[in-house]
């Protein structure tokens, strides 16, 4: 469809790492409907960023730190900027029915718990469960491997506490 | 249950998700990647603009002192009203800069406290422009006459006049703070002035600085979760 090399391989690498985006827009949306929106805000922002990707940086790595940053300002945003964004609706990235499989109770209680924490733990545990290694968490939020670490501690403990006081 | 239990369900959808998520190419070309370029365009074309409008105003501004030099009353109000515009351009300058040097594929700590320090700067400086714009149109009204249409405002209006609208001014401001602390978040309708009376409050401040404050105790060694 594009003749613009550029445009090409930035689509290209955007098609095999494109569950980041759903992951992360679909964590950071107290509202469903905002999904759209705060997606085609991750995936402007990765395209005004592409021209200074550099290749020795995993593009995974760059496109969690761009999603989660776009992701974060977005959750804070008072308002929601409609100027720039397409009405909700048509989705960027849409899901086949058989794909869906939301069905699963315990990924029901993982986006509970996903809800109930702030805009960074919760880009931790994104990150955690997407099975990055600590140095590669480190990496990507600006903080130390050791802390990466204690922090997801942390939360294992405090989910283990909510399970047990839900039970 | 444990988290490492939750994982092996994210994880499995993750490979529903491999088979399942498809990529909306015709949505991405028609209208994302051509807005990201639009809104890019736009954002620098209003800062330069909010430039390029206060260079004249400050160099007319200049002249008028310098027209003035000997007449301390005409030339104070216009140095006062110099040294705000000159501080708005500093501040539109600074923000032209910051803007252009932040890559947003910065580690997400680094990134956000630095956006968090410039929207800091910038509700205080939204502040300070919204108290003090009581105060400045004493001044304006002085300068615009003589600069405009050559009138003394002195001589026009009442000295005591002149004088009670500046303390009218520093009334309205402890009055305007009261108002926007009560009342702006009733102001749901409209986001535009709820923005500003939130502003105007320190609300939206005292928020941006609570979460500077959480960034930092993030980033800090075994800190609390």
């Amino acid at each position: 469809m594009s003749t613009n090399p550029r445009q090409d391989r930035f689509l290209k690498l955007l098609d095999e790492h494109k569950k980041i985006v759903y992951k992360v827009a679909a964590s950071y949306c107290r509202n469903p409907a905002d999904r759209p929106d705060l997606e085609q805000e991750i995936v402007a922002q990765l395209w005004r960023s592409f021209g200074r990707y550099d290749e020795a940086y995993r593009f995974s790595t760059w496109m969690y730190r761009i999603a989660l940053n776009v992701a974060i300002s977005f959750y804070r945003a008072e308002t929601r900027r409609s100027r720039d964004t397409v009405p909700a609706g048509d989705s960027l990235l849409e899901i086949a029915a058989e794909g869906s499989g939301e069905t699963d109770g315990n990924l029901q209680i993982l986006r509970e718990m996903i809800a109930r924490l702030d805009e960074l733990d919760r880009a931790l545990v994104i990150l955690y469960l997407d099975g990055n290694r600590y140095d590669t968490i480190a990496e990507i939020l600006g903080i130390s491997e050791s802390n990466v670490g204690t922090k997801i501690n942390r939360i294992k403990q405090r989910l283990r506490r909510d399970v047990a006081r839900t039970a | 249950m444990d988290l490492d239990d939750l994982k092996q369900s994210w994880q499995q959808q993750d490979r529903k998700l491999d088979a399942g998520l498809r990529l909306n190419t015709v949505r991405l070309y028609v209208t994302t990647l051509k807005k990201a370029e639009t809104s890019l365009r736009r954002l620098s074309w209003f800062l330069w603009l909010d430039l390029l409008v206060d260079i004249p105003i400050v160099i007319w501004l200049g002249s008028f002192i310098a027209d003035h030099i000997a007449e301390p009353r005409f030339a104070l109000p216009a140095l006062l009203l110099d040294v705000f515009v000159i501080a708005l351009m500093g501040l539109g300058i600074r923000q032209l800069v910051a803007l252009g040097a932040t890559d947003p594929a910065e580690p997400v700590v680094a990134l956000q406290k630095r956006t968090e320090s410039l929207r800091i700067e910038r509700l205080r400086a939204v502040k300070l422009i919204l108290l003090a714009s009581p105060l400045i149109w004493v001044p304006m009204l002085i300068v615009g006459l003589k600069g405009f249409l050559g009138a003394d405002a002195y001589a026009i209006f009442d000295h005591a006049w002149l004088a009670a609208n500046v303390l009218l001014g520093l009334a309205v401001i402890p009055l305007a703070v009261w108002i926007s602390r009560r009342y702006a978040d009733r102001m749901q309708r409209s986001p535009l002035v709820q923005r500003v009376m939130r502003d105007l409050a320190g609300t939206n401040l005292n928020a941006a600085q609570d979460f500077l404050a959480s960034l930092s105790r993030f980033e800090e060694e075994g800190a609390a979760v």
